[in-house]
Formats: structure tokens, C-alpha cells, sequence
């Protein structure tokens, strides 16, 4: 008699089926790649040749260089300050939004929020640059409205230069985020919005009180999301400004990026990429246990 | 299956290595494609597409039946990448352009074949020639050699560099001719800034500008400081063992004493650049002098065409970096170094190895591509292709390539009737010069950083290069004296 395992699966055969080309697809373009690097990490690899096997070389190299330090450091700020953006500008408009009254106009905003999908991110952060520059949109706006102390070189100082990217997009708006906190809204039963208005939960209370703990699953979920992409995120600051001034907006990932690309260091790039991946398994595990223990 | 490959890998290499010397020419038949950068003959998208090439091609498989050669004419943004990725699918172009500083320190290894073998053999469409290398620049040669001794390119050109200026804004600016020395080009800079004008709008490159005021510090070392590798021409050793004896470093008062004499010229300039990647932002900043946004550009001779086809509308004029005077600096020796900066331009081709392309491994197909090599690259042929483009400088003794007529070239003439002298520090390991040199660089310049933050920064740096190169190269720097 077979085992229950083998039993299942001859019997889910057409279900496991159908997955399989997905599973494998994935495992082709997303396992295999990760387990090279997981590999390939210990060795002196120029992306041609044979590597040859350094053992810890790499990422002792990657843990006492100090311009890994401050690109943790960078990471470290846009991970913060990556998850406020992340969580409160969508959360507001999604409770404007969701408060609006009627439907048509709630579908009206909604779609004017998700419209701007359609530029390629390429061409905002192209723009941004341009904003940044000393004769830029930001200065001339501040000049005209008698803030002309505050000009500054926004993307040559870096002092500025770090926080100019991570503050970068204006209003902030993720669309996805936006969606889904205003999804988790509208799943809130109305009965449950009637009851907490008896108890006097209306305006902000009634957001502090009901939405914020209804939606506490998308929040995470936005939170876990933002905290992956910040850590592995480097465009803007390889398009805008290379990393600098000096080191000042180099992030990991952006060192990995550059090592690889430029140095053509692909064995020395893995164990960055390798690290990078530890520290975004401990984030999420951290998240998951702060969240089961809230639950 | 890892001594598998490393077997069939050192197969490969040997194979690319031995090929040149094995099969006679004509024993294969088929396609060389190549890849040749700025001198691509039928450009699609040229006002006026060159030709040169392609006659030469052509001429070549008259002789050769059952040979073509085909040019890429696709546009390649980033050529290292272009390289790496293709080499590693095995496609790489039989014949490609690519800078020796790329083949020697950060594109892979086996990627090109060694020429100097080929070189010290006779190249048989040269009359009486006894060994290629005859023909060649030998400087250029030596420049070009990587620390394992061998040679990737063949080249035949240099990029030379100038300021070139917006004769339209110096005239709204009141200044009626170019400068002439260091203060005059302050005034003018100056000048320009107070009539609203940016003087220059671009990143403060550090590998050229450094060229002009490290060449002249040291130019009273300049034999000493090319021969450790017993060659002409500052290689990655001679610069290597320079920093560590302490001479091309700031524990030397004259490596850095040129910074506050520079700033003073970049304090007139925006400073949305100064701290920025020059590679990067290299459009831009030619696009902002086309633009009008600025006065200035330091550009290479190759900017005569890219002006025209970005569209200037103004007249431009170009003058040479000025002799340094003691005025500016008391380690100033006064030589002309106007014509340190350029070096390898775009006649710089290398083969690729079977490694990195699979068609290389066809019995006979190394030793015709090589055959093709040696037909262009004759002195005849070199300035049939140069002379066609006219915006770079051929190298090899007796072949003369005029600049555009279109465009005033004399300051690119007075460069090429001096000695060529360059020293500074940016190749003993990856990205030194261009990126983190330039950061702090830029950070000094920008006025973030102090002189002496900058010399304690800038130590370290080269300190960690010259001993990244030592490790690499296997070098003992207490062998060079």
C-alpha cells in the first residue's frame, strides 16, 4: 500500500500538473541563479572564466570595508524612513478616499492616483534630477515664494544628497500600497463601522481605533514589502548621483551593482548579494515574529 | 566537472593563444564580423556615412573569395558590459573595439587574444616589414601593455583635448580672445560668471585634468617615473610602484598642491556636476554647452562631429590648457602639457579568444581573422580610415590624418609638434581614477571636505591600490628602485 504522501500526490496528479511548469520556470529563473550566487560568493569570479575558491575572503573583504559601513548606514536611514513613506502618505489618501461620499467620485480619485503608473519610473527619477539642480524646479519655487535662504544644492552636498533621493516623488503615493489599504478599508463590514459610531468612534478616533487595527494584515504586508525593496533598492542613486558625493548616498546594493558592473568583481558582487539576502531574512523573520506576537 | 572545465578552458586559452601562429591564411571560408566603434562604415543614422572601412572590407574579399566581413552597426551604450555579456554567451565579435585599460584590469581574462606575438612577426602587406610592431607607436605599445606583459589591442589613434569655447557668449561677455595662461583663464571665467554666464557646466574629470598638473610637476621625473617596467609610457606597475615608493602620492608635497590652484577655477561653475560621475553625466553636460548653458567644455577631438550632430548653432572655438607658471605653483616646471591627456581613441581592436567566442574554435578561422587584422592595419590603411573621420590623432610614425577642415584645428596641430608627456595616478586597480578618485575629488572641490581630509582619504586610496595591485599581479615593489 503506498504512503500517504505518494497516495496524495497520485491522486492531486492533474492539480500538480498544472503547477509544475510554474515551479519550474521558477525554480529555472529564481532558485538557480540564487544558488549560484550563494556559491559562487566564495569564490574569485571574473563572469568568464573558471572561479576559483577563496573561501571567507569576500565577505571578510565586504565586512571591513569602510564604504560597506557607510552604505549600511545609508540603507539603514532609507529603511526607515522608506517604511513611513511606505505607510502613512497611502494611508491617508486611502481614508480620503474611502470617506469620500459616492461611489463615482471615490472611483474618479482612485484612478487619478493610479494613473501615473503608466510613466515609467525612469522618466520620474530623470525629472527629479532635474528638479534637484541648483537652477532646478525646487529652488526656483522656493526663491519665488521668499524662501530664497533655503536653496541649496540638494543633490552636490551630502549632507542633503541621501535624504534629496529618499524624499524624492512627491506625494509619495505607492499605488499598490494605496490599493491595498483602501481594499482592506472597504472589507471592513459597515455594521462594525455603525457599532464603533454608537461608541463614539468618528473621525480620527474612529481611524485610530478601528481602521488602523482592521487593517493591521496590509499594513504588515506593507511594511514587510517596504522593508525587502528598500534594502535591496539602488536606481535612484545609480542614475542621479553614482553613490555620492563621496559615499554619502551609496547603499549596498548599489556597491554589489557597481562591483559587479563596473570592477567586474562578480565574486566579490555575490557575497554582497549573499549578505544583503541574510539581512532581508532577518528582517522579515523579525516582522513575522513581531506580528504573530501582536496577534 | 569543475577540472572539466577548467581543462577545456585552458584548452581554449592555449588554442586562442597559438592559433595566430598555426593555420595559413586562406585554408577558412565564412564571416569576420567586427565591431568597430567611431570609424563603423554605413552608420544608419550618419548625416554622412563613412566609407573607408568598408572599401578596405571589400577590397580585402576581392582577394579572399569565400571571405566577408560584416560590421556591426548597432549603437553600444556601455561597451565593458557589451563585452562581458557576450563573451559570456560565447558570441562575442571576431574583431572588437575596446580600451586596454578595460582588457587589462577589469574585463575578464581570455576575452582577447595577446597580440604581441603577433606583433613581433612580420606583417606581410607592409613591403620589407620585419615585424609588425615596427609600424606602430611604440609609447602606445607599451602603454597598452597589461602587467602579464601581453598586448590585447591594436592601435593607431589617440583622442586629443581641448577647451573648446562658445565664441557667442565671450562676445556677450565682452572678451574678445581665448586665454592664454591659468590667471587669464580665471579672469575670463570670472568674467563670464559675472554676465550670467555658467563657465563651465561639467564634471571636473580627474584623470584628465590631474594628467595636465601631475605631468607637469613631475616632469623633470618623467623617465624615471615610466621605466620601472622598463618601457616607455606610464603602465599600471610604473604607476603601482610609484605610489608605493610615496612619489605619486600625497606624502609628495607636489601630488596634491595643484588642488586649490583648480578649485579656484571650479569655484566659478554651478555645482550641480562637481560631485557627479563624469561617465554618467556625460551627455548632459554636452548637451548644457550645446544648449548654451555654458561657456566651456574640456572635451576630446572626437567632440568636432558629436557638436555638429547635437546641433550647435553658435560658432566654437577651442584653445590648449596653459603652461603652468611658478605663479601658480613653486614645483611648476613650465612644460608644455597641453597634449597629456587623450591617449587610446577608437582604432583600438582587439580579437576575441574561442573562449569568448565559439566561432574562434573553427579549424583555421583564428589565423584569417588575424590575416584581415594585418591587411587594415597597415600605415596605408590606418590613415584611409582616419583620415575619412577626422576627429582623432593617428599615432604611428609617418601617417598623417588631418582634423576636420570644417573646424579650427590649430590648437589640436600645436599639441601633435610637441613630446607627449603623461603621468598620473588611475589605472593600478579597477575604477580608481574615474570613480574613486573622483569622489574625493568632487567632495573637495565642492568645498565638503578640507585639503588635508582629502590627502588623509586619497592616501588610503592609493595605498589600498598599489597593494590590490601587488596582491593581483604578484608584484614585490622592493624590486624596483
Amino acid at each position: 500500500m503506498p504512503s500517504r504522501p505518494l497516495r496524495r500526490l497520485r491522486e492531486g496528479w492533474p492539480a500538480y500538473l498544472f503547477v509544475l511548469p510554474s515551479v519550474l520556470l521558477m525554480a529555472y529563473f529564481s532558485y538557480v541563479p540564487a544558488y549560484t550566487a550563494m556559491t559562487r560568493a566564495f569564490t574569485d569570479w571574473d563572469g568568464l572564466n573558471v572561479p576559483t575558491f577563496t573561501g571567507l575572503e569576500n565577505f571578510q573583504r565586504a565586512l571591513t570595508d569602510p564604504v560597506m559601513g557607510q552604505a549600511a548606514l545609508n540603507a539603514g536611514i532609507w529603511v526607515v524612513l522608506g517604511l513611513v513613506l511606505a505607510v502613512l502618505p497611502p494611508l491617508l489618501v486611502a481614508e480620503l478616499i474611502f470617506n469620500l461620499r459616492g461611489q463615482r467620485r471615490q472611483y474618479a480619485w482612485r484612478s487619478l492616483f493610479v494613473v501615473p503608473v503608466v510613466v515609467p519610473s525612469l522618466v520620474l527619477l530623470l525629472m527629479w534630477g532635474t528638479f534637484f539642480r541648483s537652477d532646478g524646479l525646487i529652488n526656483t519655487v522656493l526663491g519665488s515664494v521668499g524662501l530664497g535662504a533655503w536653496r541649496h544644492d540638494w543633490l552636490s552636498d551630502p549632507s542633503t544628497a541621501l535624504y534629496s533621493l529618499i524624499f524624492l516623488g512627491f506625494p509619495y503615493i505607492d499605488v499598490f500600497f494605496l490599493l491595498l489599504l483602501y481594499a482592506g478599508l472597504q472589507n471592513i463590514a459597515p455594521e462594525v463601522f455603525e457599532a464603533g459610531k454608537m461608541d463614539g468612534a468618528v473621525g480620527w478616533r474612529r481611524v485610530l481605533y478601528l481602521d488602523l487595527p482592521l487593517l493591521r494584515p496590509q499594513l504588515g504586508l506593507i511594511a514587510l514589502l517596504s522593508v525587502i525593496g528598500n534594502v535591496q533598492y539602488f536606481i535612484s542613486p545609480l542614475v542621479l548621483t553614482s553613490g555620492g558625493p563621496g559615499y554619502s548616498t551609496t547603499v549596498p546594493a548599489l556597491l554589489m551593482y557597481n562591483t559587479a558592473t563596473r570592477n567586474g568583481e562578480y565574486g566579490y558582487a555575490m557575497a554582497i548579494a549573499v549578505l544583503l539576502m541574510l539581512v532581508v531574512v532577518v528582517l522579515t523573520g523579525l516582522s513575522r515574529l513581531v506580528a504573530r506576537e501582536r496577534a | 566537472m569543475m577540472r572539466k572545465r577548467l581543462l577545456s578552458g585552458t584548452l581554449l586559452l592555449g588554442a586562442a593563444l597559438l592559433g595566430p601562429a598555426q593555420a595559413a591564411p586562406g585554408a577558412w571560408k565564412g564571416t569576420i564580423t567586427m565591431y568597430v566603434q567611431e570609424y563603423t562604415p554605413n552608420w544608419p543614422d550618419a548625416a554622412k556615412p563613412l566609407k573607408a572601412f568598408q572599401q578596405i572590407a571589400d577590397e580585402y574579399r576581392k582577394a579572399n573569395p569565400g571571405i566577408q566581413i560584416k560590421f556591426s552597426t548597432s549603437p553600444i551604450p556601455d561597451n565593458d558590459t557589451n563585452v562581458r555579456v557576450k563573451a559570456a554567451a560565447g558570441e562575442l565579435f571576431d574583431i572588437y573595439w575596446a580600451q586596454s585599460t578595460s582588457l587589462n584590469s577589469t574585463l575578464p581574462k581570455g576575452v582577447a587574444v595577446d597580440l604581441a606575438p603577433v606583433f613581433a612577426q612580420p606583417n606581410p602587406y607592409i613591403p620589407g616589414n620585419k615585424a609588425w610592431q615596427d609600424v606602430m607607436n611604440k609609447t602606445q605599445v607599451a602603454e597598452n601593455r597589461a602587467p602579464n606583459g601581453a598586448v590585447y589591442v591594436l592601435s593607431a589613434d589617440n583622442v586629443a583635448f581641448t577647451i573648446f569655447y562658445n565664441k557667442d557668449l565671450f562676445k556677450k561677455a565682452g572678451i574678445s580672445k581665448p586665454p592664454t595662461s591659468w590667471p587669464e583663464l580665471i579672469a575670463v571665467s570670472k568674467k563670464l560668471k559675472a554676465a550670467g554666464i555658467n563657465p563651465f557646466h561639467q564634471v571636473p574629470a580627474y584623470p584628465w585634468w590631474g594628467n595636465f598638473f601631475i605631468s607637469d610637476l613631475y616632469a623633470k621625473e618623467f623617465a624615471r617615473l615610466t621605466r620601472f617596467d622598463g618601457l616607455p609610457g606610464q603602465s599600471g606597475l610604473d604607476e603601482a610602484v610609484a605610489i608605493h615608493k610615496g612619489i605619486l602620492s600625497p606624502k609628495d608635497p607636489r601630488f596634491m598642491s595643484w588642488w586649490p590652484t583648480f578649485k579656484q577655477l571650479t569655484d566659478t561653475w554651478p555645482r550641480d556636476y562637481l560631485t557627479l560621475d563624469a561617465s554618467k553625466n556625460y551627455d548632459a553636460f554636452n548637451q548644457d554647452f550645446v544648449g548654451g548653458k555654458s561657456a566651456m567644455i574640456f572635451e576630446g577631438s572626437y567632440s568636432i562631429r558629436s557638436l555638429q550632430d547635437l546641433g550647435a548653432k553658435f560658432a566654437v572655438g577651442a584653445f590648449n590648457f596653459p603652461a603652468l607658471t611658478k605663479a601658480q605653483s613653486p614645483y611648476a616646471t613650465g612644460t608644455y602639457v597641453a597634449n597629456s591627456v587623450g591617449g587610446n581613441g577608437s582604432f583600438q581592436y582587439a580579437v576575441s579568444t574561442p573562449l569568448a567566442n565559439k566561432t574562434m574554435r573553427e579549424a583555421g578561422k583564428s589565423a584569417a581573422v588575424l590575416d584581415w587584422m594585418r591587411y587594415f592595419g597597415t600605415p596605408k590603411n590606418v590613415q584611409r580610415i582616419i583620415v575619412e573621420n577626422a576627429t582623432y590623432v593617428p599615432t604611428w610614425p609617418g601617417v598623417n590624418a588631418p582634423l576636420s577642415p570644417s573646424f579650427d584645428s590649430t590648437p589640436f596641430k600645436q599639441q601633435a609638434t610637441k613630446p607627449r608627456l603623461e603621468l598620473n595616478v588611475g589605472s593600478a586597480a579597477p575604477g580608481l581614477g574615474w570613480t574613486d578618485m573622483q569622489r574625493i575629488f568632487g567632495l573637495y572641490l565642492s568645498g565638503n571636505i578640507t585639503l588635508d581630509q582629502a590627502k588623509s582619504q586619497v592616501q588610503t586610496l592609493l595605498d589600498k591600490s598599489a597593494n590590490e595591485y601587488a596582491r593581483k599581479n604578484k608584484v614585490d615593489f622592493s624590486n624596483y628602485k
